[in-house]
């Protein structure tokens, strides 16, 4: 077997099913806990508020945006160049369609792959070098900060390495680091792609039910 | 100054190789045609062999065969002159369009041949050892001179020097400046350095990954030079105090150095980096989008710029970096944190020092004042 087939073939099965369950163990662990009953009458909609809270996050208060804009900007030009990417770049959709949908979907021409693949590039380094030179925020940043990032990193550059597509040994690479960062996916705050909702919803609803304005 | 008129000879084969751009890719059209003449050579020896021996009386025409009309295709395919012509015409400025494509662009041009003997034989010959030869400089200052150390120890008192943006502006900058930086060298230097130490194959990989990663970043950079203009533009124009600063070598022998918030090193270097980085950029930009430019003599000179100026900016960042971190006590904290150390800035910028707190950077009340 060679290396290629090894990365695309059981690793990647490994990989993939680490990835699930251990999302799905987490996700639902979480729900599991459940919240604590509150027992005073309802001046509110939890429901509404959970719905609420989410949508409010999605961009800070006045005075907040302007002091954190270049994050707000770096947060959103990495994740949506990050999904862009992940999702409308022709050798994902070829590889999404290939083994797991068996339909395709229409893809980024190239240039705009590439302008994605930049966009969320800048994103992630604007990111991380504000986690670094912000001294509360490197305070609060541990390994896992770090070392999901460097993942998610390397991952998106050995993908742009393959660009050319003219090596199987760099396609293989880009697998191999895709595997890991599956793996490592579920056991660190990478998790917080499944999670941020509940979190969100949770605060939303708490406030709802109190009758609070968010 | 070679000017550009059309090619003085019109022929089926001048336009075979109007056709290519490069004389690089000429000199493939000539091998192949070497390999196929040598192919038609041996089978016509083959067929007139064989139709000397007994195969020719076992193949035997149908009874129904007609003679189909040959086209002869046009006269004179070969032209009136030898090739020897063609490239001394060539070689004394005459310069050609190719008139049977699309592309407008010059294709053939003398230039070319003194180009790649400039790209061969200095600038991937000697460019790798321009920063290893800084690297050994660095090592052997810090061996002789060590570390700078803050004389009259920290303060333990902080005064802000840049924000937040500021840091970010820099990092984001240092950042795509290493993978452009890392990435160009291998694909400068991979014949002459992977080839010998790893072969063929490796060197393929590895300049094939470098090439998508530095035309990937390279529009980054672009825009992460505009960023730092802006942020670091203030407070890094040339003044008097600057030449007493060079006077003095900037401290690097001993001795106290007066400087405002940048000192005259730091200013070139801003500088050095905005107008070699503007170069870089502008080249870097022809470079990667070759087809919106019909002068070969534009890609050739970007091609050179580009080496240049890319081994200049390495080699002067590394002597930024070296201070910027190990070679200097304190200096790292205000691309950290944002804040130096009172001391740090009396010693470093003591007329930045002055205005910013509006107290004497002589001033012995404050414990273990210096200089
Ligand atoms: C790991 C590598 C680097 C380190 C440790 C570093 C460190 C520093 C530090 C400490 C300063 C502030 C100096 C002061 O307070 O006066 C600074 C400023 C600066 N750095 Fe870097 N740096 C690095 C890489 C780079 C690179 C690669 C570039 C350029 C592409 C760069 C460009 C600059 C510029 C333009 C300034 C401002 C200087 C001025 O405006 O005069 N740095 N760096």
């Amino acid at each position: 077997m060679s290396f290629i087939e090894f990365v695309e073939g059981p690793f990647y099965t490994v990989a993939m099913t680490i990835f699930l369950l251990g999302a799905a163990w987490r996700v639902i662990g979480i729900i599991r806990i459940g919240r604590k009953k509150d027992i005073s009458p309802p001046k509110g909609s939890a429901a509404a508020g959970f719905f609420k809270g989410n949508l409010r996050h999605f961009f800070p208060r006045g005075i907040f945006a302007r002091r954190t804009w270049l994050h707000i900007v770096g947060g959103y030009g990495f994740h949506l160049g990050l999904f862009g990417l992940m999702l409308f770049a022709a050798p994902h959709v070829a590889f999404i369609s290939e083994r797991i949908t068996g339909f395709g979907w229409p893809t980024l021409p190239r240039w705009g792959f590439v302008i994605t693949a930049e966009i969320a590039f800048a994103g992630l380094i604007v990111l991380w070098v504000r986690r670094i030179s912000d001294p509360v925020m490197r305070l609060i940043s541990d390994w896992d900060d770090h070392i999901g990032t460097w993942i998610t990193f390397f991952v998106m550059l050995s993908g742009c390495f393959a660009m050319q597509e003219s090596h199987v040994f760099l396609r293989a690479t880009h697998m191999l680091l895709v595997n890991i960062w599956l793996i490592y996916f579920p056991f660190g705050r990478l998790m917080h792609a499944f999670t941020f909702f509940l979190s969100r919803g949770n605060t939303g609803a708490t406030y709802g039910r109190k009758g609070m304005n968010l | 100054m070679i000017e550009r008129r059309p090619l003085p000879f019109r022929s089926r084969k001048a336009e075979i190789l109007t056709h290519q751009t490069g004389i690089k890719r000429l000199s493939n059209i000539f091998a192949y045609a070497r390999v196929i003449a040598f192919m038609l050579l041996s089978a016509t020896w083959l067929i007139v062999e064989t139709g000397q021996s007994d195969a020719a009386s076992h193949v035997r025409a149908p009874e129904n065969a007609v003679n189909l009309p040959v086209d002869d295709g046009p006269p004179n395919t070969l032209g009136t002159r030898s090739d020897g012509e063609i490239w001394s015409d060539i070689r004394h400025g005459a310069v050609g369009n190719p008139s049977s494509s699309s592309a407008s662009g010059q294709a053939i041009q003398s230039l070319g041949q003194d180009w790649r003997l400039l790209r061969e034989n200095y600038i991937v010959k000697y460019a790798g050892w321009f920063p290893v030869g800084v690297i050994g400089l660095l090592l052997l200052y810090f061996l002789i001179r060590g570390r700078m150390k803050i004389a009259s120890g920290r303060s333990g008192k902080t005064i802000p020097r840049f924000t937040l943006i500021h840091r970010i502006a820099h990092w984001f900058t240092a950042g795509v400046f290493m993978i452009l930086g890392l990435s160009g060298l291998i694909i400068l230097l991979g014949r002459p350095v992977i080839v010998p130490l790893f072969g063929h194959e490796v060197n393929s990989i590895m300049t094939s990954a470098a090439l998508q990663g530095h035309n990937l970043f390279g529009p980054l950079f672009v825009v992460a030079l505009m960023w730092m203009f802006v942020k670091f533009v203030r407070g890094n124009f040339f003044q008097l105090v600057d030449f007493k600063w060079i006077f003095k070598l900037g401290g690097l022998f001993g001795g106290h150095v007066s400087s405002s918030q940048f000192n005259f090193g730091e200013k070139s270097w801003f500088w050095l980096l905005m107008i070699v980085g503007a170069v870089m950029s502008i080249t870097g930009l022809v470079l990667e989008f070759p087809w919106f430019f019909e002068d070969l003599r534009l890609l050739q000179a970007s091609t050179v710029l580009h080496g240049i100026g890319a081994v200049t900016l390495i080699c002067v960042s590394l002597g930024h970096i070296y201070i910027g971190s190990v070679g200097m006590e304190g200096a790292l904290d205000s691309m950290l944190i944002g804040e130096v150390d009172e001391n740090w800035a009396k010693e470093h910028h003591d007329l930045w020092y002055e205005e910013v707190t509006g107290k004497s950077a002589k001033d012995d009340t404050e414990e273990g004042a210096s200089t």
